[in-house]
């Protein structure tokens, strides 16, 4: 009798058991009209420090931190456009702004947003550096609208800062638990984060602007491979895959690619080696250090055939740290691919062939330099294909470039002062030219790896940012030009960001924002739409 | 009888046999050791012209993401491999005979080294070597001192264990009261018995670090991602499975699995002709 019960019982579990599990693997594959799956890099994948706008989240490059709002946005125009704030105000000297925001805007835990909170995050920020304000003095509260910026110098690049940064809640900011517990006043909120697997975030119903139509959206952090394979099961909606998977179809699915201005190019350091930073690291290179070897690189490297190879076609070249797209760009005319013309500047710089190896020599030392590219993070395939076709096409006119990989607790923070490094840079505003390029940001962390130090191209600069912003543009596409005369880096283009998109969504590609170096997707979120299946069909 | 049916292998002995397959076998791993050395990682170059194509008769392996031909790279990878499973055997053997000497010296060493064996053996292997080659500094010197330093674990055992076992037999004890010195008795009775053991268990190693090798590349520790190492180029093929790139992982994997074969061959074969007890079973 016993017997017949315990298998009884044993075969009523697993009937229960089965339904169960052919339920929840209905629920996995069905999903509501207004939700959405993605695997998307937002900020290159999960954010290490969580959702917290002040240690990195969608912050410095004016991208759409989702879960909090900005002041202002950046269109593709490279426009600002107001979002929390309804205007702004400059004084004539370029040196204090003020901003009026909105009424009545709420935190997701009910608190009024007022002008305190937007000073307490860009004071904040300035402080722990998530966003580079060098030339903000202090943030101040005028009244319960009003923030005045004071800026230690003229800066007229400071409104794209705007919208370079969240606004998160001053009284109950708390930097250990905010970044899993975000709260802020954007169009979604944090309803779930599995780390190393997941975000879930579901509409704000009191969001003050235009709601999304999707309630719910989960990101999957998952590799490229598994969010491949995903997408072939129709288990997401939106992947974002490297270029390298643009020759690939998904039933069901398009391909969309959008241009950015996410430019990748290669630090060339030009000062000589010796010294050393203050934690250690080998500063300069004397083989780079040569101005013949770095006009050579830029004269003789072929950026259509990378375009055409690495990028794998979805690319603009750009000879310079700015794309053609953007309003203070400025091009370098060069014929390049010109293997003559870069032996013949080899030639000019000393280097030439003695010992009949291929490998161009001046004094007894060889042209040759490490590389570095990273092995982490979503680009690094890319990275690694540049810096192979760079040391490949060098080869052709005598010089040697060794690719080294290095994972990024290698990197930080010096390996690419001494060597050459394969950089990623693009933003909306021109401050981050002053970054790359400015003598007094020299060697701080990505910014200016190469040592470079030009007071003539400094001046520029200074000049640019005491100009108001619409004819500083020329200025700085001026001191763009002028640096191109040192070649302190050899820049290749701007690649594309590659989507694959369901058939039942439409994202809406005409309205998209600008996406600049760590873009991501969710710009124009407020547009997207279902496509209605019968319509199409 | 047929007459027809004849096997020139019936005609050969049992030793001939072995050797014969030795023979075969070694100058395979020695064919693919030298062509590896011929290939100038220089040549081994991007052409995006060729990316991802499947095995034809121009690329047999097939090409990689960046239009590699495979067969090119897994070779580089596999002379690498052998190079490594060459060098970490060799130390491997020299550490484990130290330590076979040291603990026949007298009750304490013995001791010290049992202590050492049961505290390296505790230890997961892969993890050890992960550790090893992290304090090296990742790079490829930091793979092959990690490899190289793990494998004396089970041969070490083994020779301690045959020389404690010689030490108490009668001969040995005889040769003593004759008045031989120790350096007398291990030249002339431990050496020719344990040299073996010593043999074998080095070519035995070989597989074992070849495929340690491959597993710590495969996890991202040594060298660059762009090198030829077979652990890189496998796991570089993972990312590729999804999109029907099957060639990547499978030629490789084949490769190193023949490689680990042919070495675990040689060792079976050398023990049948030094070990004559083995060969009647």
């Amino acid at each position: 009798m016993n017997k017949k019960y315990i298998i009884g019982i044993a075969v009523l579990i697993i009937v229960i058991i089965t339904i169960i599990a052919a339920f929840s693997m209905n629920t996995n594959t069905t999903r509501a009209d207004d939700e959405l799956v993605v695997a998307v890099d937002t900020r290159n994948g999960e954010p290490e420090g969580g959702f917290d706008p002040l240690t990195g989240w969608a912050s410095g490059h004016g991208t759409e931190p989702l879960i909090q709002s900005r002041l202002y946005r950046v269109n593709v125009n490279d426009t600002l456009e107001s979002d929390l704030a309804t205007d702004y105000t400059t004084s004539s000297d370029l040196k204090s702004y003020e901003v009026t925001i909105r009424d009545g805007v709420k935190f997701t835990d009910n608190s009024l947003l007022t002008a305190e909170d937007v000073a307490f995050t860009y004071n904040m920020a300035k402080e722990n550096g998530a966003v580079d304000l060098g030339t903000l003095e202090e943030a101040t509260a005028v009244d319960d609208n009003t923030v005045r910026f004071r800026l230690n110098k003229p800066d007229s690049t400071f409104p794209y800062k705007f919208a370079a940064l969240g606004i998160v809640p001053s009284d109950s900011y708390d930097n250990t638990t905010y970044g899993q517990n975000p709260i802020g006043s954007g169009p979604y909120k944090l309803s779930q984060w599995d780390k190393g697997q997941q975000a879930i975030f579901e509409i704000n119903d009191d969001y003050y602007g235009e709601k999304p139509y999707y309630k719910k959206i989960t990101n999957l952090f998952i590799d490229h491979d598994a969010a491949f394979a995903a997408a072939q099961k129709g288990e997401v909606d939106i992947i974002e895959l490297p270029l390298s998977f643009a020759n690939e179809t998904i039933d069901g699915m398009s391909k969309v690619n959008i241009s950015s201005i996410d430019l990748r190019g290669i630090t060339l350091p030009v000062v000589a080696s010796g010294g050393t930073t203050e934690d250690g690291s080998p500063i300069g290179n004397d083989v780079t250090s040569d101005i013949a070897i770095r006009q050579a690189l830029n004269v003789g490297i072929n950026r259509d055939e990378i375009i055409k190879g690495s990028y794998n076609g979805y690319g603009i070249a750009s000879t310079t740290i700015t794309d053609p797209s953007l309003p203070f760009n400025y091009q370098q005319t060069i014929s390049d691919g010109d293997i003559d013309e870069a032996k013949r500047i080899l030639g000019e710089g000393g280097w030439t062939d003695t010992d009949n190896d291929g490998i161009v020599e001046k004094d007894g030392r060889k042209a040759e330099f490490n590389l570095v590219y990273f092995t982490g993070g979503a680009d690094s395939n890319f990275r690694q294909s540049i810096a192979l076709q760079v040391s490949e096409q060098a080869k052709e006119f005598g010089i040697a470039i060794t690719p080294v990989g290095k994972s990024l607790d290698e990197i930080i923070p010096g390996v690419g002062y001494s060597d050459a490094f394969v950089l990623g840079a693009g933003n909306p505003n021109p401050y981050y030219i002053y970054g790359h390029l400015s003598g007094s940001e020299m060697r701080n962390e990505y910014n200016n790896m190469p040592s470079y130090n030009n007071s003539e191209v400094d001046a520029l600069m200074e000049q640019a940012m005491s100009q108001n912003l619409e004819s500083s543009y020329s200025t700085w596409a001026r001191a763009v030009e002028l640096s191109q005369n040192d070649i302190p880096f050899v820049w290749i283009g701007s690649h594309d960001f590659l989507y694959f998109v369901s058939d039942s969504l439409d994202i809406s590609v005409d309205t998209h924002t600008l996406f600049p170096h760590t873009g991501d997707i969710f710009g124009n979120i407020y547009d997207w739409r279902p496509v209605n299946n019968n319509s199409t069909s | 009888m047929n007459k027809f049916n004849f096997n020139p292998l019936n005609s050969l002995n049992l030793r001939q046999k072995t050797l014969l397959i030795i023979g075969l076998t070694l100058s395979l791993l020695i064919l693919i050791f030298i062509t590896s050395l011929t290939i100038d990682s220089n040549t081994i170059t991007t052409n995006f012209m060729m990316r991802q194509h499947p095995p034809s008769f121009e690329q047999l392996f097939g090409t990689d993401w960046l239009g590699r031909d495979m067969l090119t790279r897994t070779l580089k990878g596999l002379g690498l491999s052998i190079m490594i499973g060459a060098f970490s055997s060799i130390i491997s053997s020299i550490v484990a005979m130290i330590m076979a000497f040291i603990s026949s010296i007298n009750k304490y060493g013995d001791t010290l080294i049992s202590w050492l064996i049961d505290l390296f053996a505790s230890m997961p292997h892969l993890l050890l070597l992960i550790l090893i080659s992290l304090c090296m500094g990742k790079g490829a010197l930091g793979v092959i001192v990690g490899v190289a330093c793990t494998h004396w674990i089970s041969l070490a055992r083994v020779l301690r264990v045959e020389i404690k076992e010689i030490n108490t037999s009668e001969y040995v004890n005889l040769a003593r009261k004759f008045g031989k010195n120790n350096f007398w008795i291990a030249k002339e009775h431990i050496l020719p018995l344990v040299i073996t053991q010593i043999i074998v268990g080095t070519l035995l190693i070989f597989p074992h670090a070849i495929m340690h090798e491959a597993s710590v590349t495969f996890l991202g520790f040594g060298l660059s991602p762009h090198e030829p190492a077979i652990g890189i180029i496998l796991s570089e093929s993972m990312s590729y499975l999804t999109m029907g790139s099957w060639w990547l992982a499978l030629f490789p994997g084949l490769t190193l699995l023949i490689v680990v074969l042919l070495f675990d061959i040689i060792g079976e074969q050398v023990e049948k002709l030094l070990d004559p007890t083995k060969a009647q079973k």
